[in-house]
């Protein structure tokens, strides 16, 4: 009997013991709330034999999470206490749903479209001045960002309010189509039409987003006029193009309707999960797809042997970023937060660390890295081939990323790589000039809009009573 | 002193917290989203928009075509399979029982991957054929749900009915339309019942087996991932009406069917 006392007193005393460590750890530890996509940061944990080791010897190896990195990296440069409780969701809805029902967060790293959203719905706060200001030595994103991200950026207001003050760059790419090149000709696989190409009957399949379909589905409806020579020889045609690409009147979303119509006859299916499995197994032999997972998939499949590629289709492609935004519900608690929000922004924008979110997850990050040159060193890592070793070797530019605007800037950021890069993973990751010169970014519906798209999506995938015997 | 007593009748207290909690309070808020506009005023737009648009309708009708094969499928396999395992020789045996019961253990979507690719391997191209495909798929996830019941209904039919009828000159025709069918009627109804409404609703078996057509789940899942609780509210309650109309039906032709016999 007394013996089970003892137990019990110690038990107790050990429940105190930790709820005073609690009480204590809430004074001097900041808590940022973070929300990010799922397998969307280094999560530490490499083998040892994936340590990257650059031109320079620099190595960059993931041993721990670059959350807990930040955690004690914050504490070295700042000598306080943090604490980040990291959660993640599946897509934007999903996040968007999250917080209004009650959900708070700091920091989230939604999509452009979802910032838009929240941005005229007021819930973001925007970034301080002193984040851009690139004389201060922590302000690693002003210092390291893509000079052509910042431009994007900029150039997108909504209701009067500069995107760029409210959110940061963290990944982008394209929207594309990754095929394989033993059954789909690339000048098939180079457009739009594809998917409803009938030489490939049930063989494609897109993606089950309404954004990402109707995307595809507006290049088609207006070919005739975004594909005009004289329209592509515009000297305003990047700024005509977004225009129409972003058109959602009732005469467009009935053209699209149409389409989309049309193209569920012809797909395997709309995909939600699925598709970059089935690009690898084979049961598909083309498949809509963003380019970080593009990359994901062909990595996939050349471990099976299989090789596949991706195309950013010559009508035009979505241009997309995820970024992160501060919101101000999360922050209003604790006036604290958000330079440590600021703060772990730029942690993850150290081209170091940017470089090893790359290599775990795949995308493509905004981070250019300034004058300094790793990341640049980091595709040589990846891609560069040796002329004397390998045949078809071909340059491949990528300054408007390094440099925006610099007309030298390709001379100093071409690299040597094999000629099926310019088609494989290279493309996807870091695409050219003239991709980047007909993507658009896709801005968020308004209310009115978005009813009348939903409508027509329900529509296009409800069953039609007209086709009951043939299906 | 009046002490605190345990009572019997306390005992549907957890019962009672969660009756309210998970099931009426939730109801309430589908009936009330289902009614109201996006402004919280009652309006009957929505329910109407359902019964007129010809979509929606084609959905629903979809979704009847397809609950109704995989309902009469299930029946057709589980029937003689849990009379079999409940009254004929190998009713000793739990071990037969257990090998139908025996995928219900396992993990569904894994169940349906592994159905996906067998389904390939015969069919080389699965996006062909959508509509077998989700029924063969339905079928192999719900046969236990429709077992089950049967199997329950036909371990308590008493053998000596069965022996009576013989006896009195039944061959087994009759023995099976006047004694055995009769009698298994409520555990039809209630294995009916574990099946039709999630084959209505069931959108995960179509997502994975491809088919890109929308089934009432789907229909609701697409207008709450865009969040339009009021439209997605409305189809849950008219589904639920149907559902509740079904089975008031049911029980009505089942009840004067029994008194008509009694008389």
């Amino acid at each position: 009997m007394k013996k089970r006392n003892i137990v019990l007193l110690a038990g107790m005393l050990l429940t105190l013991g930790s709820l005073s460590g609690c009480g204590a750890s809430q004074d001097d530890t900041i808590v940022l709330r973070v929300a990010n996509w799922e397998e969307y940061i280094d999560e530490g944990d490499w083998g040892e034999d994936e340590v990257i080791e650059l031109e320079d010897g620099t190595q960059i190896f993931g041993e721990n999470s670059l959350v807990d990195d930040f955690e004690t990296w914050y504490y070295e440069t700042y000598g306080q206490k943090v604490k980040v409780e990291y959660s993640t969701f599946g897509t934007n809805e999903e996040l968007y749903n999250q917080i209004t029902i009650g959900d708070v967060y700091d920091l989230a790293c939604p999509s452009e479209y979802m910032i838009m959203k929240m941005l005229r719905e007021d819930k973001l706060r925007p970034y301080s001045e002193s984040f851009f200001d690139p004389e201060i030595e922590e302000n690693y994103y002003v210092i390291n960002v893509s000079p052509y991200i910042r431009s994007v950026f900029e150039e997108l207001t909504i209701e009067d309010q500069k995107l760029s003050d409210y959110a940061v760059g963290y990944m982008w790419g394209t929207l594309g189509i990754v095929y394989n090149p033993e059954v789909v000709s690339p000048e098939d696989a180079s457009q739009w039409s594809l998917l409803l190409n009938e030489d490939y009957y049930k063989q494609i399949t897109i993606k089950d987003s309404v954004r990402d379909a109707y995307f595809a589905a507006i290049t088609l409806s207006y070919y005739d006029i975004i594909m005009d020579p004289a329209f592509l020889a515009d000297p305003d045609y990047h700024e005509k193009l977004s225009k129409i690409l972003n058109r959602t009147d009732e005469e467009t979303v009935a053209r699209v309707e149409e389409i989309l119509s049309k193209a569920k006859r012809n797909v395997y299916s709309f995909e939600t999960d699925a598709g970059k499995a089935d690009m690898v197994t084979g049961k598909v032999v083309a498949n809509e797809q963003w380019s970080g997972d593009a990359v994901y998939t062909m990595d996939q499949a050349d471990e099976d042997g299989l090789e596949l590629c991706y195309s950013a289709p010559k009508e035009g492609t979505n241009l997309w970023f995820d970024g992160w935004v501060m919101l101000e519900k999360g922050l209003s608690e604790d006036p604290r937060k958000q330079q440590v929000a600021e703060s772990f922004v730029n942690f993850l924008s150290m081209p170091e660390n940017a470089i090893r979110n790359m290599y775990y997850i795949g995308y493509t990050s905004s981070i250019s890295g300034g004058d300094d040159g790793m990341i640049f060193d980091y595709l040589k890592w990846n891609y560069e081939a040796d002329p004397e070793e390998e045949e078809d070797v071909v340059e491949y530019s990528v300054g408007y990323f390094f440099d925006y605007g610099k007309e030298d800037a390709d001379e100093r950021y071409t690299l040597l790589t094999s000629e099926d890069q310019t088609r494989r993973q290279l493309y996807a990751q870091y695409p050219t000039k003239d991709v980047v010169d007909r993507s658009v970014v896709m801005a968020c519906f308004d209310e009115e809009d978005n009813e009348r798209i939903n409508r027509m999506w329900t529509n296009v995938r409800c069953f039609d009573l007209k086709y009951f015997f043939s299906e | 002193m009046n002490k605190l007593t345990f009572d019997r009748k306390m005992l549907v207290i957890p019962y009672v917290f969660f009756l309210v909690c998970f099931v009426i309070l939730p109801l309430l808020v589908i009936v009330y989203y289902g009614f109201t506009d996006g402004s919280g005023h009652l309006s009957f737009e929505n329910f109407l928009a359902f019964f007129t648009n010809p979509k929606t309708m084609g959905t629903l009708v979809y979704s009847l075509v397809i609950a109704v094969t995989v309902t009469l499928i299930c029946l057709a396999i589980a029937y003689p399979v849990a009379y079999i395992l409940a009254k004929g020789e190998y009713a000793k045996h739990h071990f037969f029982l257990m090998i139908f019961v025996l995928p219900m253990w396992i993990n569904f979507t894994l169940r349906i991957t592994a159905l996906k690719e067998i389904l390939t391997v015969i069919e080389w191209n699965l996006a062909l054929h959508p509509f077998a495909n989700t029924i063969v798929g339905m079928v192999y996830d719900f046969l236990p749900f429709m077992i089950m019941p049967l199997f329950n209904a036909f371990t308590k039919l008493d053998s000596s009915m069965i022996e009576a009828g013989r006896d009195l000159g039944a061959n087994s025709l009759q023995t099976l339309t006047k004694v055995i069918l009769p009698l298994s009627v409520p555990g039809i109804i209630s294995a009916v019942t574990m099946v039709f409404l999630p084959a209505m609703t069931n959108y995960v078996v179509l997502d994975m087996m491809y088919n890109s057509t929308y089934i009432m789940g789907s229909l609701i899942g697409s207008y709450f991932s865009s969040f339009d609780w009021n439209n997605g509210s409305v189809i849950s309650a008219i589904l639920l009406m149907f559902i509740g109309l079904c089975t008031i039906l049911t029980n009505y032709a089942v009840q004067s069917k029994a008194e008509r016999s009694r008389a």
